[in-house]
């Protein structure tokens, strides 16, 4: 229980380091976006990696994620997102632009071409995951079925469209979209009864 | 099997399409102005974003280079980053970056006055300082930009006016009409050199807001020319080349 305990307040305490440096940079503090990118680079460089499966690519997509976040620090509402999570959201659709704007071959490398890091390596940003989100997210995506949810995976993670979805699973692009859209009001409906209770 | 009859495709739905990135073409096109213009739509979005964020949770954290901080730093603190060696290639940079930033809505007054301050005591003078913020000369930063793509001899014209505070564009076609055949669709032509970069395709006969994402936000600026191709309807076919010119134009500064 005490451990418990002691590992949300590190939570909390990381998240709002990670806020407030946010609301100084918006400020004007260069400072604050060292101890950002500190905090946050191996998880959005692990988001970057993974959409684009090529390390330099990948490092380009970083650092235009911090240089953008530098300039435009003040698009982020600390009332309306967790710093992470919009972070993580800013990475992954730089990524996805930087796929699309065909700099690079597109479609991402398999899971296991991917580095992961060793054990002893920096780890920090886990703290700054709000697990209750992470946890609501998972049991309604479990609720769809494994096609229509492989379909939404591949659209967050290979930044694939309709189009490109419907091509891949070789089914007309009307199908696709009926798939897709029955799984997002499944998700939404279990959302939002998830934010009610 | 067509697209269900019984799938309401509302708001929230196309906000959880275009969240994802699943959008193309006009509709892309649709979403981003909607995003830029109504709130509603807009917090859906966002409401999206947030619920999907947590899935990247699942991806494991990965080291990038040790010197990819110092790349960083070197943009953002200009040419003093960087040894003194090699500051003139920076401050280049740097300067023809300070003009197409003049044009993004984001910059900071603090950050503009680094920047221009870099460019205004950089050349020739040595290893550089900190200057003071203070006594740098205001930057004329939040003019609108317009372009005026005429159509052929018609007479015809497309009119695109970029904001630069909002990161807003407004594509007006009145008085184009559809040919039910094809679409046309418009493009930034950096000036870099880099990739042209899609605007979305153009609505015949309305005028049409959207924000911009910020790596095509960045590229925009005085002299930056705009190019409409004509395409299949929906836009530029995935993979494919992009179809031929058929108007042309540049932005200037109002």
């Amino acid at each position: 229980m005490a451990d418990a305990r002691q590992s949300t307040a590190a939570a909390d305490m990381a998240r709002e380091r990670l806020r407030e440096a946010m609301v100084r940079l918006a400020d004007g503090d260069s400072a604050a976006l060292e101890e950002i990118y500190d905090a946050t680079r191996v998880k959005l460089f692990g988001i970057c990696f993974r959409i684009l499966g090529d390390q330099k690519e990948a490092e380009d997509a970083l650092q235009d994620v911090y240089i953008n976040l530098w300039q435009r620090a003040d698009r982020y509402d600390p009332s309306r997102a967790s710093p992470i999570s919009w972070l993580a959201t800013f990475a992954r659709n730089r990524a996805v632009d930087r796929l699309r704007t065909g700099k690079v071959r597109g479609g991402a490398v398999p899971v296991e071409e991917a580095n992961p890091l060793p054990d002893q390596a920096p780890l920090a940003d886990s703290l700054l995951v709000d697990a209750e989100n992470a946890a609501q997210i998972h049991t309604c995506i479990a609720t769809l079925d494994e096609n229509t949810r492989s379909h939404i995976r591949s659209a967050f993670f290979e930044g694939y469209t309709y189009a490109q979805l419907a091509e891949a699973a070789d089914v007309p692009l009307g199908t696709m979209k009926s798939w897709i859209r029955r799984g997002l009001q499944k998700l939404r409906t279990c959302l939002e009864a998830s934010e009610a209770s | 099997m067509s697209e269900d009859k019984d799938i309401k495709r509302d708001d929230p739905m196309i906000a959880a399409e275009y969240a994802l990135g699943l959008l193309e073409g006009e509709e892309l096109l649709n979403a981003r102005g909607k995003v830029a213009t109504d709130a509603d739509f807009a917090w859906r979005k966002e409401w999206w974003d947030n619920w999907f964020a947590p899935l990247t949770d699942e991806v494991a954290g990965m080291e990038p280079s040790a010197e990819l901080w110092s790349r960083i730093a070197a943009e953002v603190n200009g040419a003093e980053a960087t040894g003194s060696e090699n500051s003139g290639a920076e401050v280049i940079d740097l300067t023809s970056r300070l003009r197409r930033w003049q044009w993004t809505a984001g910059i900071t007054s603090a950050a503009a006055a680094v920047m221009l301050a870099v460019m205004v005591f950089a050349p020739g003078s040595g290893p550089l300082s900190s200057p003071s913020p203070t006594d740098t000369p205001q930057i004329a930063a939040a003019d609108p930009l317009v372009a005026q793509v005429p159509i052929g001899d018609t007479g015809l014209r497309l009119d695109v006016t970029y904001i630069p505070e909002s990161e807003r564009m407004l594509v007006g076609a009145i008085g184009l009409t559809a040919d039910g055949v094809h679409d046309h669709e418009l493009w930034l032509v950096p000036a870099d050199g880099s990739a042209l970069q899609s605007l979305g395709v153009v609505a015949p006969g309305e005028v049409t807001a959207m924000e911009l994402p910020a790596d095509i936000a960045r590229n925009l600026g005085s002299g930056v020319n705009l190019v409409l191709t004509r395409e299949p309807i929906g836009g530029k076919p995935e993979g494919q080349d992009a179809g031929p010119v058929v108007a042309e134009g540049a932005f200037s500064q109002v």
